[in-house]
């Protein structure tokens, strides 16, 4: 068994801010276009839905952390962030030193912006670089160049904006490892503290899928993906940034610490339209679910659809379209998923996942230091079954 | 009964001539008339041509909208001869099925030959010895219905409080204890399998599950052998004998799907005999079980009488088919004259086995029917093909071949495992080997890539979903040695393409 670091109270909160410019061929998230009309009376709706998850009636001991994500959180006016994040600290409290991030494009980043970001107690930014070549950003169906990303870098480190995280593609069909890897050099002179790393997946039922289908552009190939991950953690390792997760590269200390919730299995709240949340069991109780006695805790996930999900708020005061309360099985496995994914590993005390984990030592894909397992570079490039192998042992 | 859009099938023909054997009234029904494409008197005729049965005679039926039935249970009255049999006579009862019912014990089928059965007769099983008390007698009207009396020339069923179903055997003779009959009746020729193949279940803790379903299954399918096998590759599980290929698979589905057995079925085999060089011999039906290669003076294998009903136009392929099989020609009749061809050939058991059925049909547009029996055995040059995964002989998958075709056989099978062994965690090379001697070599490459480098946002109950539908599908799976074979892989020898 795993021990459970969820503690008693969710002490991160996600929130989703679905508008975007334009949808990129290859996103599934739940987003919305145009129509700026909306995001007055979207902001308003997340702020009642808080109302209802901070009607746990339970004490509160302030966030940790705080993630607008999207979407694209970086095309709300200010004013509307000011109102949110004053929504959050009043209802929820933002604790002293806490993480609090916003997704952001590179188009518009200037630095007044970062500066105003800053003063609102916005300390973190997540930049949605995706590529420094121009013709990779095209093909990805991004609005921005790679001079407009520089830009942005710029005007980031212009206004002190020390914890910026840069979002980074790879596997790109038809961009060379050469590419690639001059991009990534080049992301890295600006020495970001945070680099997200992740492939490019063809999701169904996105634009992406329909053009592979048809064969109209070729899916990502596998002999890219290998490439491509190794080099990018050989580079990012060489600057200092350690892979601290399968898609995740940081300084020491600069981690993201709400991401780390989600791997770690804490608890974390949710609002907004398609955000997700993990609630603990008797917070679960409090905001009214019904659970059977062997369930340790809920998870929960909201409409998608930007306008239904105000309409609902506004009847329900919450935008839950779905929930699923996990027993003390389904909660091992997640723990043993997500905790696999972090360069720390997982403590198992189970003997037959531990003569698995001897097996898979033995292949070379996973070192044992006590009872930690934790994967190695190349167990990571399998890591999905090796995590198969271990659950199911 | 005769398909009145097919025509008269192999099968058909091959009843039929042991019903005039054993000097049995027959009753032709020509049957799916309502179909668009039925012929009913251009098959009518045909029975008349090659059976001998005047066409008027023929009932065109359909049992899809009914007609005609009555007209058949007219001429089951009028045309068929009533039981003979006394009822004042010493009971004398065949038992001919039987069920078991978790609340009432066994319920046995039975013919009533002579005498009189009701509740509370004393009756003895003259085979088993068990003596019971009847508690209820019937009829089936189709469900089950209570009577007071079953009486010579009567079908029915009786309930006993049998709890083990080895005391009722089917073919067994009923008599009552009080006025026990001498002679009991003939019963039924006991058959014996023509296949053999290992059932294992995928989870060890199902052997005695298994054990049991295959009890129950015996109960009313005499045909059935069974015992217990161990293999080192697929642990404790049974060897079974069964009548033919379409035997084995209802065994194996009525296991699967009654029982809720989750079972790894090897490929099947026939029975060899093998004549050792210090002059003794032995029958195997387990190509794991054949003796080292330098004791073994002669193998030989059983041979069919194959007969096949085939369109005319489709007769080439169908030749074709049964010389790759190592057939050879007997005979080739057209009936009627110029239509369809009735072939003989004499050929191996064994080749018939995998895959034959199959590729008759698909090579016939689905229209030839076939029928087979047993000849006798033929000394061959027979080898024993070995398969190693990852280095280690796997028994479950050693098959017999004839040595002219080993290591054609070799190869496509070693393809074959390649496609249905998924990729691991490390190379796997899967050998084919003759005596040590490996023939053909095929290598699953390592898994290079499984995660999904991505962000999830905080969905993680979709990440762990997948990951219990995985873990579902790799308890489907064997692990052999190191590596995970599905269950497939164990059969693929069947749908080898040659």
């Amino acid at each position: 068994m795993i021990a459970d670091p969820g503690r008693p109270l969710a002490r991160s909160l996600y929130l989703h801010i679905p508008f975007c410019d334009t949808r990129c061929p290859y996103c599934d998230f739940a987003i919305h276009i145009g129509g700026d009309h909306l995001h007055q009376p979207y902001v308003e709706a997340v702020i009642r839905e808080l109302d209802w998850l901070a009607d746990s009636r339970r004490p509160q001991l302030g966030l940790e952390t705080v993630y607008l994500g999207g979407g694209t959180p970086g095309l709300l006016a200010l004013p509307l962030l000011e109102q949110l994040l004053a929504a959050v600290e009043q209802r929820f409290g933002i604790a002293e030193g806490a993480e609090v991030t916003i997704e952001a494009n590179p188009s518009g980043l200037t630095e007044e912006l970062a500066r105003s970001w800053l003063a609102l107690g916005i300390n973190r930014v997540s930049l949605g670089v995706q590529s420094l070549d121009d013709r990779a950003l095209r093909w990805l169906g991004r609005n921005h160049d790679s001079a407009t990303a520089e830009a942005a870098l710029r005007a980031a480190a212009a206004a002190g904006l020390e914890n910026l995280s840069c979002d980074l593609i790879y596997a790109i069909p038809e961009q060379p490892t050469s590419v690639f890897a001059s991009g990534l050099r080049r992301l890295l002179s600006y020495q970001p503290p945070h680099v997200s790393c992740y492939e490019l997946t063809v999701e169904p039922s996105t634009a992406l899928a329909r053009w592979v289908t048809s064969g109209r552009v070729l899916g990502p190939k596998e002999q890219d993906f290998v490439e491509q991950h190794r080099l990018a953690r050989e580079l990012l390792e060489e600057a200092g940034l350690l892979q601290y997760e399968v898609s995740n590269y940081a300084r020491p200390g600069s981690e993201s610490r709400h991401n780390l919730a989600y791997w770690q299995g804490r608890h974390y709240l949710a609002a907004g339209c398609g955000a997700h949340g993990f609630i603990d069991r008797e917070a679960a109780e409090g905001l009214g679910f019904s659970l059977s006695p062997e369930d340790v805790g809920v998870r929960y996930w909201n409409l998608r659809n930007a306008a239904t999900y105000i309409k609902q708020v506004t009847v329900r005061g919450h935008g839950r379209r779905g929930h699923e309360a996990l027993d003390h099985e389904q909660r091992r496995l997640e723990l043993l998923a997500c905790g696999l994914r972090l360069r720390a590993g997982v403590e198992l005390s189970e003997p037959r996942q531990l003569v698995e984990a001897d097996r898979l030592a033995h292949l070379g894909l996973v070192t044992i230091a006590g009872n930690r397992v934790a994967a190695t570079p190349r167990g990571i490039e399998v890591l999905d079954r090796v995590t198969l192998e271990l659950a199911a042992s | 009964m005769v398909d009145a859009s097919q025509g008269i099938e192999a099968q058909t023909l091959a009843n039929v001539y042991k019903a005039l054997e054993l000097g049995l009234a027959i009753l032709p029904v020509v049957n799916k008339i309502d179909l668009p494409q039925a012929e009913p008197e251009l098959v009518r005729e045909e029975i008349a041509r090659v059976i001998g049965i005047p066409a008027e005679r023929s009932i065109l039926a359909s049992a899809r909208t009914g007609e005609g039935v009555d007209r058949i249970l007219e001429a089951v009255v009028t045309a068929l001869p009533a039981p003979v049999g006394d009822p004042e006579a010493p009971l004398r009862a065949l038992i001919f099925d039987c069920k078991y019912d978790a609340y009432r014990g066994v319920v046995v089928y039975v013919r009533v030959m002579d005498g009189r059965l009701r509740s509370g007769t004393q009756i003895r099983m003259m085979a088993s010895q068990g003596t019971f008390t009847v508690d209820e007698v019937g009829i089936f009207r189709p469900a089950m219905a209570a009577v007071e009396e079953l009486t010579a020339g009567e079908v029915g069923y009786l309930i006993a409080s049998i709890r083990n179903v080895r005391d009722s055997k089917v073919g067994d003779t009923i008599t009552e204890v009080a006025r026990p009959t001498k002679e009991p009746l003939p019963g039924y020729r006991q058959v014996s399998p023509m296949v053999w193949a290992g059932l294992f279940p995928v989870d060890g803790d199902d052997y005695q599950g298994l054990k049991e379903a295959l009890d129950r299954l015996q109960l009313n399918d005499a045909a059935l052998t069974f015992e217990p096998e161990t293999s080192a590759a697929l642990g404790f599980g049974f060897r079974c004998g069964f009548l033919g290929l379409l035997h084995m698979e209802i065994v194996q589905e009525r296991l699967e799907r009654e029982f809720q057995l989750n079972l790894i079925t090897t490929a099947p085999s026939v029975a060899y005999q093998v004549t050792l060089r210090n002059g003794s011999s032995v029958e195997i039906d387990n190509p794991d079980q054949l003796p080292e290669v330098g004791m073994i003076e002669t193998i030989a294998e059983p041979r069919v009488k194959l007969e096949i009903v085939v369109p005319r136009e489709h007769l080439g392929g169908i030749m074709e088919l049964c010389q790759e099989r190592r057939g050879e020609f007997v005979q080739l009749e057209y009936q009627p004259p110029g239509e369809r061809a009735l072939l003989t050939y004499d050929l191996p058991l064994g080749e018939i086995i995998h895959d034959f059925y199959d590729q008759l049909k698909s090579r016939s547009r689905g229209y030839a029917s076939m029928d087979y029996q047993l000849t006798g055995y033929r000394a061959e040059q027979l080898v024993k093909l070995d398969v190693l995964v990852a280095g280690n002989k796997v028994d479950a998958l050693s098959i017999i071949v004839h040595r002219q075709q080993a290591s054609n056989q070799g190869r496509k099978l070693v393809q074959r495992l390649r496609e249905v062994i998924p990729r691991q965690l490390f190379e796997v090379a899967i050998q084919a080997a003759i005596g040590g001697k490996v023939i053909a070599r095929e290598t699953v490459p390592a898994l290079r890539k499984d995660v999904i480098a991505k962000c999830y946002g905080g969905d993680i109950s979709r990440k762990r979903k997948l990951l219990e539908k995985q873990r579902e599908g790799k308890q489907r799976m064997k692990r052999v040695g190191s590596v995970e074979i599905p269950q497939e892989a164990f059969m693929a020898v069947l749908s080898l393409d040659r």
